[in-house]
């Protein structure tokens, strides 16, 4: 199930902060936007589930235009793991993951099978019973993916998933998104998890796209220095793996 | 957890039973039992014979109509309160604090001290009450979506409630300033400081249906309050539309109060306590047990406070939101205190 913005403009208390931008997200790939902080990449991906309005410009999901969609229906077909999703209450896993069911009226399963089904995916079984609150930032992440498995979306869009996690949860995440089979955009700042995960990148600035294309096309040292002010080399070692470094 | 709840439905009743015999005028237990089960099941058959007709005059339409107000509002107040901080995602909110009360206040003082003769009696003040709060949950809404500038965010909810509050006590204060009825303004200050003492068998239907609807409202959007607790933009994104349901809630709540506060005066402190006391005993949010917990811990704390109201200084009764405030208010400091020893989450 594709996704596709189409020359969106966002303007908040009279700042540009998206410039007619467009982007598509292919079926069964991952869409990387990588940008520096205050380039649009999260406004870009809230404007999809109306947690910002847009001024101007259209969203699509599979070529049907969103704003004909009820946020069930949208919510149904797209799941949305966000930047800092915690909760100053408390919820075991288990209640967390069963909210990935909001969406679905129609009760043709036992939810707590789905339930357990999708933390069995994540091979987190064991943190069911478990306060949210008293889980790592690694371990909530993985459990806001579990719910995002129950909610069975074709699609999941990511502000930062990777974002202080130690490499074991960031190659965790990682790794299911590439296997899952769905429709991913993620927003991402680790330019070497995206060469190593992503399909397609969208590298954007001020609010515009700045370049898209294959990770190779876009990250060039070039871009780089363009857009995020880093001087570093692209390597590739011996198993031919692209990744970069930073100039010391 | 049904275990738990069969245990505190039977706390409960024995409550109904121990709280009505507590007054000034001394009833016991026995008799309220005698009372109470030869009413319900055996049409007064005994009356006369192991009760007198004042001892049922004092228990069945005296202190069991007090006391089932007392569970009434008890329950009224609790779910509210635990649905407000839902809604606010904020803890320490409650319907109170956000200024609805004080809305209320202010329309039924106008109603006390200035009384026009369109409504009759008791119908007037109620229906000012609600005015009041329906207006100043109105203006909390407005002021707040001003001051977070389109989307409303909690934080400024809460401040314009303040604001809010602050203005209908100061119009309170105002309308018994210029009052000129020394009588009125008595009526103003006990109304105030919330009494259920008046409560007759007539007087319990509006507030019994108004919480009866807002405990099925409340069970019914059950999943859309956790959802919210869980998380705005995720609950958005899950398909919920928190705008529409954050407003369409807060005038329902509004409506409640309204109907419990007209009845009532303010009784403060409630909607605080109690949902944090079922939070510490169901460490979890997200279930109808707590709902349950909550409504039934709620009327059971009114009941023992108007309890205490009443047999605590002899003849001379307390106004409830006294006890209530004077247990609230220590438990309100009490969690800031833990709140900052925990780092301030």
């Amino acid at each position: 199930m594709s996704i596709q913005f189409k020359d969106l403009s966002v303007n908040i208390k009279n700042k540009d902060i998206l410039k007619k931008v467009s982007l598509r997200a292919e079926d069964n790939r991952i869409t990387g936007i990588i940008g520096p902080n205050g380039s649009g990449k999260s406004t870009l991906i809230k404007t999809f589930f109306s947690l910002i309005s847009y001024q101007q410009g259209e969203i699509f999901l599979d070529n049907r235009n969103i704003k004909d969609m009820s946020s069930k229906e949208i919510a149904r077909n797209v799941a949305y793991i966000g930047q800092d999703s915690s909760s100053m209450f408390d919820f075991t896993v288990e209640e967390i993951v069963k909210m990935g069911r909001f969406p679905h009226d129609s009760k043709t399963r036992n939810i707590d099978d789905i339930v357990y089904e999708a933390l069995d995916t994540l091979k987190i079984r064991d943190f069911a019973k478990r306060n949210i609150r008293t889980l790592s930032g690694g371990e909530r992440k993985l459990v806001y993916l579990a719910r995002s498995i129950a909610q069975n979306t074709d699609s999941i869009i990511l502000d930062e998933p990777t974002n202080h996690l130690d490499i074991k949860h960031q190659y965790m995440i990682m790794n299911y998104l590439k296997n899952c089979n769905k429709t991913i955009l993620i927003v991402i700042h680790d330019i070497n998890l995206a060469l190593r995960f992503c399909d397609k990148i969208y590298m954007m600035k001020d609010g515009t796209v700045f370049q898209s294309g294959s990770v190779h096309e876009v990250f060039t040292e070039e871009n780089i220095k363009s857009v995020f002010e880093v001087v570093g080399t692209i390597n590739r070692d011996s198993k031919n793996d692209v990744f970069f470094t930073v100039e010391r | 957890m049904n275990k738990r709840i069969f245990v505190l439905i039977i706390l409960l009743l024995l409550s109904v039973v121990a709280t009505i015999s507590i007054g000034s005028a001394n009833v016991p237990i026995h008799k309220v039992y005698t009372v109470l089960i030869d009413t319900l099941f055996n049409h007064k058959s005994n009356l006369g014979d192991l009760y007198t007709s004042s001892d049922f005059q004092i228990i069945w339409n005296i202190r069991l109509p007090r006391v089932m107000m007392g569970l009434i509002v008890g329950v009224g107040l609790s779910i509210c309160g635990m649905a407000m901080q839902a809604l606010l995602l904020n803890p320490i909110a409650d319907p109170y604090i956000l200024g609805v009360s004080s809305g209320a206040s202010a329309g039924a003082s106008l109603a006390l001290l200035f009384p026009i003769s369109i409504l009759a009696g008791g119908y007037q003040v109620t229906a000012f009450a609600m005015i009041g709060a329906l207006s100043s949950s109105f203006l909390v809404y407005s002021m707040a979506k001003i001051g977070s500038g389109g989307r409303i965010q909690p934080v400024s909810m809460l401040l314009s409630g303040m604001a809010v509050n602050a203005m209908m006590s100061a119009m309170t204060s105002f309308f018994i300033f210029i009052a000129k009825s020394n009588e009125g303004i008595a009526a103003v200050y006990n109304w105030q400081m919330g009494s259920i003492a008046s409560a007759q068998w007539k007087t319990l239907l509006l507030p019994m249906l108004a919480v009866i609807t807002a405990g099925v409202v409340f069970l019914i959007k059950g999943q859309s309050f956790h959802l919210l607790m869980a998380g705005e933009d995720e609950a958005n994104a899950l398909g919920l539309n928190v705008s529409r349901f954050r407003i369409s809630m807060t005038l329902f709540i509004a409506f409640v109060i309204a109907t419990l506060v007209s009845v009532t005066g303010i009784v403060g402190f409630v909607g605080l306590i109690i949902p944090h006391v079922t939070r510490m005993l169901c460490k979890s949010n997200n279930s109808k047990a707590v709902f349950i917990y909550c409504s039934i811990l709620g009327g059971m704390f009114v009941m023992w406070a108007d309890a205490a109201a009443r047999g605590l200084f002899g003849a001379a009764e307390v106004p409830l939101g006294i006890i209530t405030a004077f247990i609230g208010g220590p438990f309100f400091l009490y969690l800031m205190i833990k709140k900052n020893k925990k780092g301030g989450e």
